[in-house]
């Protein structure tokens, strides 16, 4: 009988975590991505390069530099995934989405906060990305990552 | 410089692979390459440890265990019990071993059988039998675990068999999974050595009394005698077979070999006699 409460809360515990973060996540990814499109049809007038100069045609008035910044967190179910991947090997494709999203939403950021500053458009577009270190496995495994973007926003004379 | 507004394009930097479809691939693959390993692993050492001579067995496990339990020193029925193992040892002729009985300070009725010709039983076994059939049907079933080297397949197979994975596995999710497929992989293995020693103490009882009464009395002590549901699925990943299972199959094996299964249980001798 000890052998199947083992085995119930080794086991099922687990699958339970695994089920839970899987819905609660795809759910939340959906969702998020739904935003991110609208959003990004709405910006797509506002142009993102990351050339280091502006082009030299612009007369530019103004800038100032524009940041965005986004933090998400790796649901159980991805880390899983990635858990298994560690010992195949391959892509893991678990963590591109998180990834890309995590990379598109810190650009939306960066236009946001351009156009809440009047910027026409940003320059020198870089971003970093950052690692979020598990606190309970000694710093190893991902808790989550940080996107920061960040470039100069250029307020034009007129636009062209 | 011309520029068109445009949306970012999809499906490029993400793979359009149904995550479900992955985990189920990724899974199924490790299980099976875990269980591969479990079974040509097992095959290996198998075939080394039944090589292992009986002497050098002795010589290199006989002072192992003498710490690991607490024993349990002048049993009143210690001296007789030892003298019981010996009789039926006559009936198996090929023993290679220097048997001793050793009796340990557990209250529940039980017995293993210990690398090196050691057959240790609990107290509580000794205290709770009711006739020498009885006993002697479970020292012979540990003898039989040494007639098929069972105790040292045990032992070395499964202790390499969970280091090489560890080894090869220590990783993070990974790490459970096959330790578990392993584990269940074993277990059946340790019921197929129970059957057999089952089979080899009913024999050596019928050797030495002329009939196999009251051999099974020992399975009406376990904790599972009687067995419900979930015992029963417990049992299914359990080392032992569930005890009415045991029973019925040593029924049949009578059967088969025409055993007496009525017969005069013999008394247990106490040293107060």
């Amino acid at each position: 009988m000890e052998l199947m409460i083992e085995l119930i809360v080794n086991l099922g515990l687990p699958l339970v975590l695994l089920i839970l973060a899987y819905f609660a996540g795809t759910l939340l990814e959906r969702n998020h991505y739904r935003s991110i499109r609208v959003r990004e049809s709405r910006s797509r007038r506002m142009p993102v390069i990351n050339f280091r100069r502006a082009p030299t045609t612009w007369d530019i008035r103004d800038s100032g530099l524009v940041t965005g910044h986004v933090v998400i967190s790796v649901d159980y179910f991805k880390r899983f995934l990635a858990g298994l991947r560690a010992i195949v090997g391959g892509r893991v494709k678990s963590y591109e989405s998180l990834l890309d999203r995590a990379r598109r939403e810190a650009i939306l950021r960066v236009k946001e906060q351009a156009h809440e500053a009047g910027y026409d458009a940003v320059v020198n577009l870089r971003i970093q990305t950052s690692r979020l270190a598990n606190s309970r496995r000694n710093g190893q495994g991902l808790a989550g990552v940080e996107i920061l973007a960040f470039g100069t926003g250029v307020k034009r004379a007129s636009i062209s | 410089m011309e520029w068109e507004p445009r949306d970012p394009p999809e499906g490029i930097n993400v793979t359009p692979t149904h995550p479900l479809s992955e985990l189920v691939t990724l899974v199924a693959g490790i299980v099976g390459v875990t269980v591969v390993i479990a079974l040509v692993g097992g095959f290996f050492l198998d075939a080394a440890f039944q090589r292992l001579p009986p002497r050098l067995e002795t010589r290199i496990f006989g002072s192992f265990w003498s710490g690991l339990f607490e024993e349990a020193t002048d049993h009143p029925r210690a001296a007789a019990a030892e003298e019981l193992l010996d009789r039926l040892a006559t009936h198996w002729p090929d023993n290679p071993y220097e048997l001793r009985l050793r009796v340990v300070a557990f209250e529940e009725p039980n017995a293993f059988a210990i690398p090196g010709g050691l057959v240790a039983v609990t107290e509580g076994l000794l205290d709770e039998l009711e006739s020498e059939n009885e006993l002697a049907f479970v020292l012979g079933h540990e003898l039989g675990h040494f007639e098929g080297r069972h105790h040292l397949r045990g032992l070395g197979r499964g202790l390499i068999l969970q280091l090489g994975l560890a080894v090869l596995f220590g990783g993070s999710a990974g790490e459970t999974l096959p330790l578990l497929v392993a584990g269940i992989a074993e277990t059946r293995f340790l019921r197929d050595h129970e059957r057999e020693a089952d089979r080899f103490g009913l024999a050596l009882v019928y050797r030495e009394y002329g009939h196999v009464a009251g051999a099974d009395d020992f399975f009406g002590k376990l904790p599972d005698a009687d067995a419900d549901l979930a015992d029963r699925i417990g049992s299914w990943v359990a080392s032992h077979p569930v005890s009415e299972d045991r029973i019925e199959a040593l029924d049949a094996l009578a059967i088969e070999r025409r055993y007496p299964r009525e017969g005069a249980l013999t008394p247990f001798a106490d040293a107060s006699d």
